[in-house]
């Protein structure tokens, strides 16, 4: 075991007779140097954290850095500096951002074309189509899609489905700052053509999106979940892949926390809207009578006749036991339309 | 707050210029110290600076109560609880959840329901590590090591935020006497601060964030869809992970300290070089290991009563050491491999002629399979993990170059002769100061350009 006699370690380094000034010195010209050449990064990481005294702190360095950074040319310069360490460059080219993709509603009174795609067979009393042997599957979303990946991953391996786990933890659909989900969305498709996605995420949702004036729209009105689920039509219009996939798309649990509670309300309700047009290809999975009966959250709830808990402490996430819960039943819905 | 975030980077100068301003008026630095410490703190859950204040003033009143008799049985009737009421407190925080499911699992299997309410706890960052400082606090002041401090020196002591989330567990011993006259401004080790605050986000962000996103967490999180390479990579790679990822803290809280005038243990000496389980046990989280040996091996018996005892101390020291990393079976289970690691090892100490690579060898392989039972989600994945490496059918998907020489840097780097890494980290050391700040921001910027969209991951011994 050691001893306590390491103290001493840096008695050689005194020698040299710096001083705090020096050590003042060497932090502030740091602080300056991240300031000329990261200002806008700043700015735009207190741009995406949630609402509070941290955002403000934050952005009142921020903006006047990012400001200033601006003016200069050294942040042009830091980004092409940085640019070959970046794991993120290779999104630049995968297609439009949800900025870019025209979601501006049809000319008013215009009415837009319902498709055949809009009915799901059960609810014309068509049959079903036949089931067919899945090979690849997409598990993505935000941190709410973990561990249920790992899990799906778990219950499909062994038939042969390779299970492609992509979470971006801490992401949004309403802010595009740190990930843009359209493009993403593209990238994904484009990278792993999977044959079914299986997407749960709304966790960080409630940041207020641009309508097609450009002006902001707060959470969380009946025009911000219209935003909301136009942005979520355009992912699942990509992951559907014309029809050549299907997506299956979670609804969220009630969280615990009162507020969040009721911004995931309504996201859920914009992910049934948004699914509108494709019913035959697109699966509202609700969790909501599974884990929260009534929009009423709930720790714990019965499995295999043992009380479980079932809940992160944050009262947003499902935990292992949760997530492995609504693995099997993700995997029975799948089973609905694939050979496994 | 994590340190390699904008918060940190908005945080730390001001704190640091007044922390200087201040210094020489030690009624004003250390109430404004605790502020800024409480501050940090509160970026988590502002509600658990009630948890933080509570135990400061529990074990601070314990002490102050013990240094008011002489009476050995009131001292120690005071001490234990003290203790008492602080292992409570991380029972409640830390365990109430794997105690309750066990127990009710248990329950069920035999066919009985028992009324625990299951609940799920939110817990505290760095409860751990500032409540065994705590208790270590109250048990040297009954030991007669330390005096009962002022409370505003306790309250900086247990508060101080480079080491207030995830350590190092620095001893009462070492913290108050530094608080007794103010730092001096003509003695700050500024070279070996900013080298280690600047090899602390590159062990951090750059290794152990990509080992962990690229060949650990997924073949750990599903070990199935995995085969041998892969699987056989990714326990590699969790070994180079927790290094980086742990270590970095530590070097970053160490390089903090520093630059305001402190202090702190070292935390670890190249421990995948170590000869044996105990010389690991001196270099990995040296001052966890020098908590569990005053606190609870020497008191179990320590050496005393004959071989058979000093086992189990030993056995018994290491599952509880286990324990306070998690409330997981997994934890528990690794700290049985190192307690009964220890044991097998001393019982051939002597008696085995190895050569010294060999052991080096032997003693990190012996470490590796303990960190898969430390990583692995629970028992059943542990099992999955282990049938996986059997099957050496398919591909690898995870051999990226990176992954590959970011391994072999972590393992071969801590094997390589320690001259000539001091001669030039004594070199970048003796750099100018205004030179050391701009290589400073040039690594941030180069560590930042890394962090993907995800962010930087928590520190894995912020759960701990």
């Amino acid at each position: 075991m050691p001893e306590d006699h390491r103290m001493d370690r840096f008695e050689r380094t005194y020698q040299h007779r710096w001083r705090a000034r020096h050590a003042l010195l060497a932090i502030l010209l740091c602080a300056g140097l991240l300031v000329v050449f990261e200002g806008g990064a700043i700015r735009h990481q207190g741009d995406t954290m949630n609402h509070g005294i941290g955002r403000t702190l934050v952005l009142a360095v921020g903006k006047p850095a990012g400001w200033l950074a601006d003016q200069l040319p050294f942040q042009a310069a830091g980004r092409h500096l940085t640019n070959l360490v970046s794991p993120n460059q290779d999104l630049g080219d995968n297609g439009q951002g949800f900025d870019a993709a025209d979601l501006t509603p049809g000319a008013a009174g215009s009415v837009p074309p319902v498709t055949p795609d809009a009915f799901a067979p059960a609810s014309i009393g068509a049959a079903a189509p036949a089931r067919v042997p899945l090979h690849t599957l997409l598990v993505t979303g935000d941190s709410m899609s973990t561990p249920l990946d790992d899990d799906i991953a778990e219950l499909l391996a062994p038939k042969g489905v390779t299970v492609i786990r992509d979470p971006h933890i801490g992401t949004s659909i309403s802010n595009t700052f740190i990930l843009d989900w359209a493009r993403e969305a593209q990238s994904q498709v484009k990278q792993h053509k999977p044959q079914a996605v299986v997407m749960f995420i709304g966790a960080n949702e409630g940041f207020s999106m641009p309508d097609a004036a450009g002006a902001q729209v707060n959470c969380c009105s009946a025009e911000w979940a219209s935003i909301l689920a136009t942005r979520e039509r355009l992912m699942m219009n990509t992951y559907r892949q014309a029809g050549a996939a299907r997506v299956y798309w979670l609804t969220l649990p009630a969280p615990r926390d009162p507020t969040r509670r009721e911004v995931a309300r309504v996201v859920n309700a914009a992910d049934v809207v948004a699914a509108e047009p494709w019913q035959d290809d697109v699966d509202i999975i609700n969790t909501v009578p599974v884990f929260t009966p009534g929009f009423v959250y709930r720790t714990a709830m019965p499995i295999n006749g043992s009380e479980t808990i079932v809940r992160e402490s944050d009262g947003i996430h499902l935990n292992n036991a949760g997530a492995a819960y609504e693995a099997k039943l993700v995997v029975a819905q799948l089973e609905q339309n694939y050979t496994l | 707050m994590l340190f390699p975030t904008v918060q940190f980077g908005l945080f730390f100068p001001p704190v640091l210029v007044l922390s200087w301003v201040l210094m020489s008026r030690p009624r004003l630095w250390k109430p404004f110290i605790v502020v800024a410490s409480y501050c940090f703190y509160a970026a988590a859950d502002p509600l658990f600076c009630f948890l933080l204040a509570g135990v400061t003033l529990g074990n601070q009143a314990a002490a102050l109560l013990m240094g008011r008799t002489d009476r050995a049985g009131v001292r120690k009737a005071i001490m234990i609880t003290a203790v008492a009421l602080d292992l409570l407190d991380l029972g409640v925080f830390k365990y109430y959840g794997f105690f309750a499911e066990s127990v009710d699992k248990l329950a069920s299997d035999f066919g009985l329901g028992l009324p625990i309410g299951l609940a799920t706890i939110a817990l505290p960052v760095g409860i751990s590590f500032f409540t065994f400082q705590a208790i270590s606090y109250t048990v040297d002041v009954y030991r007669r090591e330390v005096p009962a401090g002022k409370t505003i020196d306790v309250a900086v002591y247990l508060s101080f935020f480079p080491h207030l989330v995830a350590g190092p567990i620095v001893r009462a011993r070492e913290f108050l006497p530094q608080l007794e006259k103010p730092r001096d401004p003509n003695r700050v080790a500024v070279g070996p601060a900013l080298m280690l605050i600047g090899m602390g986000l590159v062990k951090k962000v750059v290794i152990a964030d990509y080992l962990g996103s690229h060949a650990v967490d997924p073949v750990f999180g599903a070990p199935a869809v995995y085969h041998g390479p892969d699987v056989l990579l990714s326990a590699y790679a969790y070994a180079a992970q927790i290094y980086c990822d742990f270590s970095g803290y530590t070097d970053i809280a160490i390089g903090l300290a520093l630059l305001m005038g402190y202090v702190f243990p070292q935390n670890f000496d190249r421990p995948y070089s170590a000869k044996s389980l105990r010389d690991f046990w001196r270099r990995w989280h040296m001052t966890l290991s020098r908590f569990l040996r005053d606190f609870l091996y020497i008191p179990l018996g320590g050496n005393r009563g004959g071989r058979v005892r000093r086992y189990r101390n030993v056995v018994i020291t290491m599952l509880l050491g286990g324990l306070w990393h998690g409330a997981a079976w997994t934890f528990v289970l690794w700290g049985g491999w190192h307690g009964i690691g220890l044991v097998v090892e001393d019982l051939f100490r002597g008696r085995v002629k190895i050569p010294t690579w060999l052991q080096r060898v032997l003693t990190f392989h012996v470490v590796l399979i303990g960190w898969i039972l430390f990583r692995a989600q629970s028992l059943s994945l542990t099992g999955q993990w282990f049938a996986r490496l059997a099957h050496w059918g398919g591909s690898p998907q995870n051999f990226g170059v990176a992954t590959v020489v970011m391994i072999l840097v972590v393992m071969i780097g801590q094997n390589l002769p320690e001259r000539p890494l001091e001669r030039m980290r004594q070199w970048i050391e003796n750099l100018q100061p205004a030179l050391l700040g701009a290589a400073l921001a040039l690594t941030i910027m180069l560590v930042g350009a890394t962090v993907s969209s995800q962010g930087v991951a928590p520190f894995i011994y912020f759960r701990f």
